[in-house]
């Protein structure tokens, strides 16, 4: 499941990460391209998650495959928490006050 | 895949109207030659394609000679020709703080090469005050570019008012509407608009792969490329006049018989009506924003100041969980981060984590913005109770 795959690979660009989705899938590994992760990289808007103890494997596929990569890091988004806290009012009823800016 | 709520619009439109895809069915049939070179039907069929795509998009900007439009393959392109086809070691450029890197690299490579550049800064708003780039000018001042509408925060920037600085310095004006040709009026002659950059897929509603510059007749950068063009093929040397000059090699046919047809369809819409549209979209959202704690829109006050691009950030995420949760959650698309435009956030003080950002097309509704606020509400409520468990 995607919520178990804890490691990042995060690129240059965008399609060195579509490219590393293709080869890593061919080899049988378990990836996910999610939006890259603005506050680890600028470079990328998409970046790669793979099962950090599986990096080894990784790495030498898009080594063999020349796929510029930037970092390989353990990393679980906060995202993977995400519970929607629905309103049936209507969402105006989520709130009592607007916060000072 | 069920219908997503597509607000990406200001990085490449979607849906297309349907006579785009139609118009395609002239290129694998009986338009499939290649425009300008052959003299048999079909290659004939291709050029007439070809240049009712070029008469839509002088129609769409007042321009008076369809051949003061060259066709390109992107906004990028046209902004790549003007600017290096202008500017020379020793000259100067007046620019903004709020550009798209297809102006900004361009000009930080001339200023390697012994091209100055002035960059104006917009205010926290993302607008200009046309004054600055008056007092911005130089004797060896050769080009002022600005971008109509900020493919970040929605700005509007005083066209018309540079123009008029523009011509009455005699300083050639390069306008990028990358983000508005088709999404809000421009009239080359009204605004003494001297070069228009413009690109296809967004508000002109066409395939990728296209775009174009238009010129006037005055202003005659030279040509980024050099090659074929179907005329003077008694020369090796590239001919002089407009629009081959600028369309060396094959053009694509394809995307441009898509182009005519998405310009025929705003056309008929008129821009006029696409900017309300848009910015009646942007006031809505703007509404409800105000009232999501946390939630932060950024861009200038006044309706007026905006086309239909926004950028937004939620306090205590990053515009990248914003977005994923909007995808995969809401089924609402966005584009997050920087936005090729790094000087756009510095401006308004969202760099380098940069922001969400919604751009609008004449096909996004009302009912739309609603889930949107939903969303982002709910975005902003979850982001809230996660600080507090913090």
């Amino acid at each position: 499941m995607a919520e178990e795959l804890d490691g990042l690979i995060t690129f240059f660009a965008s399609h060195h990460a579509i490219r590393g989705e293709k080869v890593l899938g061919e080899i049988g590994l378990e990836v996910e391209l999610v939006p890259g992760p603005k506050e680890l990289s600028p470079n990328c808007g998409v970046a790669l998650r793979i099962h950090f103890d599986e990096r080894g494997t990784a790495c030498a596929r898009l080594d063999e495959k020349k796929v510029q990569v930037n970092e390989i890091i353990r990393y679980r988004p906060r995202t993977d928490d995400w519970r929607s806290p629905q309103s049936r009012r209507g969402w105006r009823h989520l709130f009592t006050r607007k916060s000072t800016p | 895949m069920t219908s997503p709520i597509y607000f990406d619009n200001a990085a490449t439109s979607w849906p297309k109207p349907p006579a785009v895809r139609s118009a395609l069915d002239a290129y694998f049939g009986p338009a499939g030659g290649n425009p300008g070179r052959s003299g048999h039907r079909m290659s004939i069929a291709a050029a007439r394609i070809v240049e009712d795509a070029r008469d839509r998009l002088a129609e769409l900007l007042n321009v008076s000679d369809p051949a003061q439009i060259a066709l390109t393959k992107s906004a990028t392109e046209s902004l790549n020709l003007a600017i290096y086809g202008i500017l020379k070691p020793g000259d100067h450029a007046v620019t903004t703080s709020i550009e798209h890197n297809s102006v900004m690299r361009p000009l930080r490579h001339l200023e390697s090469t012994g091209v100055e550049v002035t960059v104006v800064a917009c205010d926290r708003y993302g607008l200009l005050d046309a004054a600055e780039v008056r007092a911005a000018l130089r004797p060896n001042t050769r080009l002022i570019i600005t971008t109509h509408g900020s493919n970040v925060v929605g700005s509007v920037l005083p066209i018309a008012a540079v123009g008029a600085i523009a011509r009455d310095a005699g300083v050639p004006y390069l306008v990028d509407a990358a983000q508005t040709a088709g999404a809000i009026p421009i009239d080359v002659e009204a605004q003494t608009l001297d070069m228009v950059a413009f690109t296809g897929h967004k508000g002109l509603m066409g395939l990728t792969g296209t775009g174009g510059l238009y010129a006037r007749d005055s202003i005659a950068p030279s040509p980024l490329l050099r090659g074929g063009t179907g005329s003077r093929s008694d020369l090796d040397t590239q001919p002089d006049f407009t629009p081959d000059i600028y369309e060396s090699g094959t053009l694509n046919v394809a995307g441009f018989a898509g182009l005519a047809a998405g310009v025929a369809h705003v056309l008929r819409i008129g821009p006029a009506n696409v900017e309300t549209h848009e910015r009646a979209l942007v006031a809505r959202f703007l509404a409800g924003a105000e009232e999501i704690p946390d939630v932060t829109v950024h861009g200038p006050e006044s309706l007026l100041d905006r086309c239909g691009v926004l950028s937004f950030n939620v306090n205590s995420l990053t515009p990248s969980e914003v977005g994923t949760l909007l995808d995969q959650q809401y089924d609402i698309m966005s584009r997050v981060g920087l936005h090729c435009a790094p000087g756009a956030h510095k401006t308004i003080g969202t760099f380098p984590v940069g922001s969400v950002r919604f751009g609008f097309s004449i096909t996004n509704s009302e009912a739309e913005i609603d889930q949107a606020l939903t969303a982002v509400a709910e975005i902003a409520q979850w982001a809230a109770t996660r600080s507090d468990r913090a």
